[in-house]
């Protein structure tokens, strides 16, 4: 292997695993917050993509600012969504209610979202594969090491959006609120802070992470209705491996993923999701909750 | 929650029940003339088997979207025992429970160890990899699959050529693993099972093994989704892998969740005979079908959160009607609407 393959992979391992570090991050935050795991995260992904074609191929906007709108119409999509089903769910719940019915009722709801969302993506906008003409289209050639500039690019953006979403977790009182709910949302009532508007909010970032994925990506690869179902297996891969529940796990975790992908896609061809799957179970197997997190019951 | 105790009387009533049950089922072949109503009964046994093997984890408090891995699994080892060994559907059935068991109790030692949402994770990536790798096994026949496994061949006078023959071995599977899984539920171990569904630090507190009994459900419910694969991969005499990928291990609990998750039994056969006669005499146009399937989870989960039959029990308890019903859950939009709470 030359030092040129391995660099290539390298960036192409990095870019792929920032994509699925924000998607992870956008799941982690629903699924701590509302307890709610979105199977329908894949499909925001893919509406996030559609969003920047239309916005930035049709309309011609400007790059940032479509994405940032991509980002807020996703959002938008997701408070929807969490007001017309999940807390509709949520509110009949009582104490007694048992941890997996919960987490069933919920899961299923996002099931039955995910199959209409894909459904009616692919009635609407046919399986046509749209491509999205790359505003960085250059490539960076150091001796005999290439790579486009558009994948540094998705590395930069993802990691600016994910110092974004620290400092407001982190620093801000919104953050605060939000990492409170995780923990014990009737101690946050408690305190005279509205939880819906908080759920609501909690709902909305995280799709809007999902959608700020779709939309950085979509000029790497093609938009296609399939490509939310093919993410969101490896979304939940990394959820797994990082631990739920740790954003460090989560970032560790998409780096490994996005790394073993990337190397084992150019070794192994197809049967690489199958070895990623065997060395996740082999993780799994030493540590039941993931590198960083601890089993649940 | 699952009812713990059964006075006598409804007791009585049950049996009663059963047997007007199985009565009609046995009579039913001989009314029916077509042959594809057979096949759709024939179809909905298998479902209602796969149904129930996602409601006995769900007894344990275990969520699996990989319900259909085992099938696939057991699909497979069977078809590779009658072609590649040449083995009879009547040897290679036990050959493949044990095979499949063997598998499950490995493979669950890992998965069982996480609860709740990490399961859920688990059983869904392993019901894809599963399609997955035998997609790209050539020894398992790639994406082209299996064909030509041989039929069950004939017991005594017993000669399996028509749907009906087929029909009456599903039922007679069907029927050993509903005693199987009655004869757990009420013991011991099933109530153990529920105990741990309810609460799962209080059933580790009163001495119960969670992960044993965990691992014991899912070793269970896999040996009978193989059980079921086995006979489908006779049944069809070709198998795919995309027999076994895209929405099946979500149908199988839709099956548990339209008819009820709180009957264990019953719940998955009505829903499996309803998911799968109603697309069939609707002929809902293909590519609108996950759309539909879609709307109609969102609709019981939302509107009907007991499914079918605990509809039915809360309305001869209560009184309520189902649009009554309706209009209480949409009361829910009307108070976020008029008043943000």
């Amino acid at each position: 292997m030359t030092v040129g393959l391995f660099i290539q992979l390298l960036i192409n391992g990095l870019s792929i695993g920032s994509i699925y570090i924000l998607m992870v991050l956008g799941l982690d935050i629903i699924l701590r917050g509302t307890k709610i795991l979105n199977f329908a995260h894949g499909q925001l992904y893919m509406l996030g993509a559609y969003a920047l074609f239309f916005l930035f191929q049709q309309l011609h906007i400007d790059y940032v600012l479509s994405l940032v709108l991509a980002g807020l119409i996703i959002s938008l999509i997701g408070a929807v969504s969490y007001l017309g089903v999940f807390h509709v769910i949520r509110s009949r719940f009582t104490v007694s209610t048992t941890f997996s019915y919960r987490l069933l009722l919920s899961a299923m709801a996002s099931v039955g979202l995910m199959m209409i969302l894909q459904q009616g993506t692919l009635l609407g906008f046919g399986t046509l594969e749209r491509g999205v003409q790359s505003p960085f289209p250059q490539i960076i050639a150091i001796y005999d090491i290439r790579f486009s500039l558009q994948r540094v690019i998705v590395i930069a953006l993802s990691v600016i959006i994910c110092v974004g979403l620290f400092l407001l977790m982190y620093k801000t009182r919104l953050g605060k609120i939000l990492r409170a709910v995780s923990y014990d949302p009737e101690a946050v009532t408690l305190q005279g802070i509205n939880t819906f508007w908080i759920f609501v909010i909690c709902f909305a970032l995280g799709s809007g992470m999902a959608g700020l994925a779709g939309a950085i990506i979509a000029p790497l690869f093609s938009v296609t209705p399939t490509m939310g179902q093919n993410v969101i297996f490896l979304s939940l891969l990394v959820l797994l491996v990082g631990g739920i529940g740790s954003y460090k796990g989560t970032i560790l975790g998409g780096l490994v993923i996005g790394l073993l992908l990337s190397f084992g896609f150019q070794f192994l061809g197809g049967a690489a999701e199958l070895f990623v799957f065997l060395i996740v179970i082999a993780i799994l197997s030493i540590r039941p909750g993931g590198i960083l997190g601890e089993a649940s019951e | 929650m699952a009812k713990l105790q059964n006075s006598p009387k409804s007791d009585r009533n049950r049996i009663i029940a059963i047997a007007v049950l199985l009565i009609v089922l046995v009579i039913l072949p001989i009314l029916i003339e077509n042959d594809y109503v057979k096949h759709l009964l024939i179809m909905a046994c298998i479902s209602t088997v796969l149904g129930m093997t996602f409601s006995l984890l769900f007894s344990t408090g275990l969520i699996t979207l990989g319900a259909g891995a085992f099938y696939a699994i057991g699909a497979y080892v069977s078809a590779i025992l009658a072609i590649n060994y040449g083995l009879s559907f009547w040897i290679a059935l036990p050959l493949t429970i044990i095979i499949s068991s063997i598998i499950a109790l490995i493979l669950g030692a890992i998965f069982v160890k996480n609860g709740g949402i990490a399961f859920v994770i688990i059983s869904l990536l392993f019901a894809n990899v599963v399609v997955i790798a035998t997609g790209q096994s050539e020894f398992l026949g790639g994406w082209g699959g299996i064909i030509g496994i041989p039929k069950p061949s004939a017991i005594g006078p017993i000669e399996f050529t028509t749907k009906t023959a087929f029909y009456y071995l599903a039922l007679t599977l069907l029927s050993i693993i509903i005693i199987i899984y009655l004869a757990l539920y009420t013991s011991r171990i099933g109530r153990a099972w529920r105990a741990i569904k309810l609460s799962p630090n209080l059933a580790g507190t009163l001495g119960i093994n969670l992960y044993r009994y965990r691992l014991l459900a899912f070793t269970i419910s896999s040996a009978t989704a193989a059980t079921m694969g086995s006979f489908y991969a006779h049944y069809f005499q070709t198998i795919t892998p995309n027999a076994f990928s895209g929405w099946l291990s979500i149908y199988i609990q839709l099956y548990s969740v339209l008819g009820g998750l709180e009957y264990y039994i019953m719940g998955p056969a009505i829903g499996a005979l309803i998911m799968t006669f109603i697309p069939e005499y609707l002929r809902v146009i293909k590519e609108i079908e996950p759309i539909v399937t879609g709307v109609l989870l969102l609709v019981i989960i939302l509107f009907f959160p007991g499914g079918i039959l605990g509809s039915f029990r809360n309305r001869a308890k209560n009184g309520d009607s189902f649009i009554g019903k309706i209009g209480k859950r949409l009361s829910v939009y009307k108070s976020w609407v008029f008043k943000s709470k």
